[in-house]
């Protein structure tokens, strides 16, 4: 079994989750913030 | 092979984004331009009615004074404020809605800084944030100007301000005239006093005030996240500055004991070689690489073995077709390369075995050269002197580059330090029974020369740099080839640290200075390096902050001196070196982000196999290529 390999799959679940998660927060953050101040400009 | 993961890279860009839009904004809000007065509609008052228009603030020192004395003298007036002093004294801007007096917007970082309409977009935030609202009233319409700016005389300001009888009077609340002057103004008889429209603060929605929130909280704190940066930076360029330095030092010291050793050189040793060759699709390079080995000058027997690891291409056809004497080929189904090694190892009949890759080359004293530092029986293992073939196009000269001002100026610091972390796979060689003491080629990870190097320093062996032994590789010839390569050596030498982390707790040199180089120079600078890239960019194009700029220049100087220095030690021509400043655009950045792919796939667990480089068979035109078999 190679180093790091996740053999059972739930760091890989877990990890992917953060990675939508962070994804998803920083896309919202920036499509509510830049859309608010385009929409005003 | 499952996909990589790849959502992490809109993250990171986001994340950039968003980090350099922070500190922009904090730049942005420091810069107060000249105030100016934007020709406005009239707006038309009865006689003897004043709309009092105070600019320039909220101040948090004579707003206050201000809103005390009109609420003692019951006027209402009209706020022209200024978006970052709204940001500034939100309590003071609160105050001014509390007492029942017009909110209006006059710019976002001087009076009439509205004009770029993205201004008064961040002006209008800095009020969500602060009181909720936005409002419609932005800009003073034509005003009667009280003088206040100019004259300091009472009497003269109250003459101008009542010039017309009525109107809206432009005064400032951002000095302590302005609550005299209203108090004067109060006094005048028959006068009323009025605010500059009707209009009401129209309620900001809930994206609004967030999106006021996120500006507020950039004007404020973006001065700390610079700091954060400049340290991250500071740490990077602290870093980049001890390697040159160590490279240079130690490079120079390993060069000086090299000559003396070579004033009074040891016996020149010639014992038998078992050449073992890994190869799975290597049909295009395989001929030139047996034909080269074979036409080795070593005094003593040479055995070649080539273990076709299951290739689909032909690759132990065209071996077996050369017919060259001493050339075995070996056959297995796919298994990787580790597992074609360790065939290659069973089958060696001898006690050193020089280990390279399918699309190399070596030059007739190779071997020679290779196998001198196993004179000191505590060596173990031995790194000859990769070089890059195929140095046509930019892509060919940067990677010729690296492996002359990086990879082999760093073995050289590492040989000082005796703890070389690989013994590159293109060429090397070991003692039989220091791949018997670690159990042979692991296949726990995808740089199965580093695992291998750093197991055999763990058990004892000594590994030795040879400058000498040159061998020439095929480089990848694209760019996704490239990164598909150094991510497969960054993975696999993140997994061989994290396999041999136990080091750090040994007393050998692989814990107390192999993985933490590895960690500091592998790991943490590319990880801070693209930082100071960033803020080269900001410092140049938003900040006006040319330091950056100029930290960069110079530490591009080092380095490039340091390469220069690095082709001199290596016998190579300086002509290349005209590319390395390009070198700092597209590759470097290419580099940091295998090590930041490489990062993620570990922390999710990914399976990756050995991927291969797509051959262009280019590599027989190499210096050692041309070599024929007399």
């Amino acid at each position: 079994m190679q180093v790091f390999v996740d053999a059972v799959g739930s760091r890989r679940v877990v990890a992917r989750l953060v990675s939508l998660t962070v994804a998803s927060g920083l896309i919202g953050f920036a499509a509510v913030v830049g859309g608010t101040l385009l929409e005003v400009w | 092979m499952k996909r990589p993961p790849r959502l992490h890279w809109v993250s990171i860009l986001l994340g950039l984004l968003v980090l350099i839009s922070v500190v922009s904004f904090h730049a942005h809000t420091a810069i107060r331009p000249e105030p100016v007065q934007h020709a406005r509609e009239h707006r038309e008052l009865p006689e003897r009615t004043l709309a009092l228009a105070f600019h320039g603030g909220p101040d948090p020192k004579w707003t206050p004074r201000l809103l005390t004395a009109l609420r003692e003298i019951n006027v209402k007036a009209t706020f022209f404020v200024i978006g970052t002093q709204v940001t500034r004294n939100p309590e003071v801007t609160r105050r001014i809605a509390d007492e029942g007096h017009q909110i209006a917007i006059d710019g976002f970082r001087a009076e009439g800084d509205h004009g770029d309409a993205l201004n008064l977009a961040f002006a209008q935030a800095a009020l969500a944030d602060a009181l909720g609202v936005h409002t419609r009233l932005v800009g003073a319409p034509v005003e009667v100007d009280s003088g206040d700016r100019d004259h300091q005389d009472i009497g003269t300001l109250v003459r101008m301000s009542l010039q017309h009888g009525r109107g809206v009077v432009r005064l400032h609340d951002d000095g302590s005239i302005g609550a005299d002057i209203a108090r004067e103004l109060a006094r005048a008889p028959g006068y009323r006093f009025v605010t500059v429209t009707d209009d009401r603060p129209v309620e900001a929605t809930a994206t609004q005030r967030f999106t006021g929130a996120v500006t507020t909280w950039s004007q404020r704190n973006g001065g700390i996240v610079l700091m954060l940066l400049g340290t991250a930076i500071a740490i990077a360029a602290l870093l980049g500055l001890l390697r040159t330095l160590m490279q240079l030092g130690l490079a120079h010291t390993d060069r000086r004991l090299r000559r003396e050793a070579a004033q009074s050189p040891p016996p020149w040793i010639t014992p038998p070689v078992s050449v073992i060759i890994p190869a799975y699709n290597e049909a295009l390079n395989i001929a030139a690489t047996v034909r080269s080995i074979a036409a080795n000058n070593h005094c003593a027997d040479v055995e070649v073995i080539v273990v076709d690891d299951g290739s689909t291409d032909g690759t132990g056809d065209r071996a077996e077709e050369l017919g060259l004497p001493g050339v075995t080929v070996l056959r297995q189904a796919n298994q990787g390369k580790p597992a074609a090694l360790n065939t290659g190892i069973r089958k060696a009949k001898h006690d050193v075995l020089v280990l390279l890759d399918g699309d190399t080359i070596f030059e007739p004293d190779t071997i020679g050269e290779l196998v001198q530092p196993f004179a000191d029986e505590q060596v173990g293992a031995v790194s000859g002197n990769a070089k890059v073939g195929n140095r046509t196009g930019l892509l060919g000269r940067w990677q010729h580059l690296e492996y002359c001002a990086g990879s082999n100026l760093d073995r050289q610091i590492l040989h000082a330090l005796r703890c070389i972390p690989t013994v590159p796979g293109a060429v090397g060689a070991f003692r039989k029974s220091a791949l018997t003491d670690v159990g042979g080629i692991s296949d726990h990870t995808l740089a199965e020369d580093t695992d291998l190097t750093m197991a055999v320093t763990r058990a004892g062996w000594r590994v030795a740099y040879r400058q000498q032994a040159k061998a020439w590789t095929e480089a990848p010839s694209t760019v996704p080839g490239l990164f598909r390569q150094r991510y497969r050596w960054s993975y696999g030498t993140f997994q061989s640290m994290w396999k041999h982390r136990g080091a750090l707790l040994e007393n050998g040199p692989m814990g107390r200075f192999g993985l933490i180089y590895l960690l500091a120079f592998h790991l943490l600078l590319p990880l801070l390096a693209p930082l100071m890239d960033l803020y080269v960019v900001y410092g140049f194009l938003v900040a006006d902050a040319p330091l950056g700029f100029v930290v960069w220049t110079v530490f591009l100087l080092l380095q490039t001196a340091s390469a220069g220095y690095a082709l001199r030690l290596d016998g190579e021509s300086l002509k290349p070196l005209w590319a390395y400043p390009l070198q700092q655009i597209v590759y470097r950045q290419l580099m940091y982000a295998v090590v930041i792919q490489s990062l993620i796939t570990a922390l999710h667990g990914t399976q990756l196999r050995w991927m291969k480089v797509r051959r262009t068979g280019l590599l027989a035109d190499a210096p050692g290529g041309t070599v024929h078999v007399t």
